[in-house]
């Protein structure tokens, strides 16, 4: 029997189904994108190269001068990638992750996009993770699969917060201008940016399902919702004080609410003294995130960011070390964090 | 046309040319997933488990010494990375059930095939038939993978055989 048996063991491959094409190209990608760079030229062309760098510096200072001078400076980024530390991985499940860690921004996609390092304020994955839009500097910019700039809009100040609505069409962002935080809205493709509220907090705005109206908690602390059909908008009855987090449910109308001990979701209320990380929508199931507590089957450490997307999750967990993600049946790490590195925000989408 | 040998691939991809690299890939792409796919047992976790394992050897490729052969390395990097998953979905997902494996439902005969049989197998006595039947590696060159003495593998090797022989002395008496 033993010797038959390792004939057909022999074999064993030949019985294993083939990869889906796509997942290849997928992989193809991302493993170009990991190749080292090309072996470093010579001291000769170092001391040429550096000459040349230095001048075209010091041009670019003084056009960046003249611009800033005239209110036209943003910034563009070409396919620089920084590794800074262990990348992060595609959850299951998940179309794309997006992680700002210590200023700099990871994003996996199953379409093969793949960044690590680019120094940003804030980022949000487009519907499906095919784009991502970050601050970058004084700019809002979004990112190609590839890993190059699509477009990028000129903001008034740093962008502290943006959320990509489910349709893809539009994306809500909040910019610090000296001490003022403004909501503007953009579409999609980088066109018809427009001042939606000259005065917010700073909070990440959050699409209905339906892309027809973004919450967002204007400057008295309350929750707003601006109705995109109708042009109108209006406190969202029943919103807590001091909202720090607001979260539309991924179908319907719901939207749930983080308050100063108080989390809202609809007509449900809970009072509360433990210190939320977090809120957010598993399909229509409402959950909280308690700092320093335990999630579902995790008891792995304190939660420092929390996000979702349909039944998908990430959260970071031992102590701010690592970020794991998936279905909450279902999850494993995708992050390794360096001591000290703070995660200031997680988008996942399926 | 002569086909470039894997060194004149690996020399090509570290001086930055995608070509070669894409070669590179193209050559062992469907050997490093299936090999993943045979330890992991799904199709979602092969997926990540191979493209991780390429993406870390492309990354890696400047300290790859050429003149050791390229797909026992990245076999290497590939078990590694689907023991590192298996291991972490093991110790986190405890309090409910792990996905189940698709090899059931992807086995094109629908009775228990050999595949399946090894699926069974606990992941570190798995692991050790996929190299040694699967990728053809020596005992030795297992042992050199996964860190482990020669004798532990050649132990864990007769026990998974042990395992198989009873799966199959059932079925044959069935």
């Amino acid at each position: 029997v033993s010797s038959e048996l390792e004939r057909h063991l022999d074999g064993l491959l030949l019985e294993v189904p083939e990869p889906e094409p796509e997942v290849g190209e997928a992989a193809l990608s991302r493993a170009l994108a990991a190749l080292p760079l090309p072996a470093r030229p010579s001291r000769r062309r170092l001391r040429l190269a550096a000459v040349l760098v230095a001048c075209a510096l010091g041009l670019l200072a003084l056009a960046a001068g003249s611009l800033a001078a005239a209110g036209a400076l943003h910034v563009s980024i070409g396919g620089a990638r920084t590794y800074v530390y262990k990348p992060l991985s595609l959850p299951h499940g998940a179309a794309g992750i997006a992680a700002v860690v210590g200023g700099r921004l990871s994003v996996v996609t199953r379409g093969g996009f793949r960044l690590q390092g680019l120094p940003v304020s804030a980022a949000t994955l487009s519907p499906h993770a095919v784009y991502v839009a970050a601050g970058v500097g004084h700019s809002l910019v979004a990112m190609r699969p590839d890993g190059h700039q699509a477009w990028s809009q000129p903001a008034a100040g740093r962008v502290v917060a943006i959320a990509w609505a489910p349709d893809g069409i539009r994306i809500a962002y909040v910019v610090r201008d000296g001490r003022r935080l403004a909501l503007h809205l953009i579409w999609g493709t980088g066109t018809h940016d427009r001042l939606l509220e000259r005065s917010v907090r700073a909070v990440t705005p959050s699409w209905r399902a339906d892309s027809l109206a973004v919450a967002y908690v204007g400057a008295g602390g309350k929750a707003v919702v601006y109705d995109i059909f109708h042009g109108t908008r209006a406190v969202v009855p029943g919103s807590p004080p001091d909202v720090s987090q607001v979260a539309f449910a991924p179908s319907g109308t719901r939207l749930g609410m983080l308050g100063r001990g108080l989390v809202v979701a609809g007509p449900t209320h809970l009072r509360t003294r433990l210190p939320i990380a977090g809120i957010g929508w598993f399909g229509r199931t409402f959950v909280t995130v308690t700092r320093g507590g335990s999630f579902g089957p995790l008891h792995t450490g304190s939660v420092s960011a929390f996000a979702t997307s349909g039944r998908t999750f990430a959260t970071v967990v031992d102590r701010g070390r690592r970020v794991v993600a998936g279905l909450p049946h279902h999850f494993a790490p995708v992050l390794s964090l360096p001591r000290g590195a703070r995660v200031t925000s997680i988008d996942v989408r399926q | 046309v002569r086909e470039p040998s894997d060194r004149e691939l690996v020399r090509g991809a570290r001086r930055g040319d995608r070509e070669a690299a894409a070669a590179l890939f193209r050559r062992y792409w469907r050997d490093a997933w299936r090999a993943a796919y045979a330890v992991t047992g799904r199709r979602a976790l092969a997926d990540d488990v191979a493209a991780d394992g390429f993406e870390r050897a492309f990354a890696a490729l400047d300290r790859f010494d050429e003149r050791r052969p390229f797909a026992p390395w990245l076999h290497r990097i590939v078990a590694n990375r689907a023991l590192d998953i298996l291991r972490s979905e093991r110790r986190l997902a405890y309090e409910e059930p792990l996905e189940p494996s698709d090899l059931r439902a992807d086995q094109p005969h629908g009775d228990r095939g050999l595949l399946a049989a090894v699926a069974d197998l606990s992941v570190e006595r798995r692991i050790v038939v996929v190299l040694r039947y699967g990728v053809g590696m020596t005992p030795k060159q297992i042992a050199g993978t996964l860190d482990l003495p020669v004798g532990t593998v050649n132990s864990r090797l007769a026990r998974a055989l042990e395992d198989l022989r009873e799966t199959f002395e059932v079925e044959r008496v069935e």
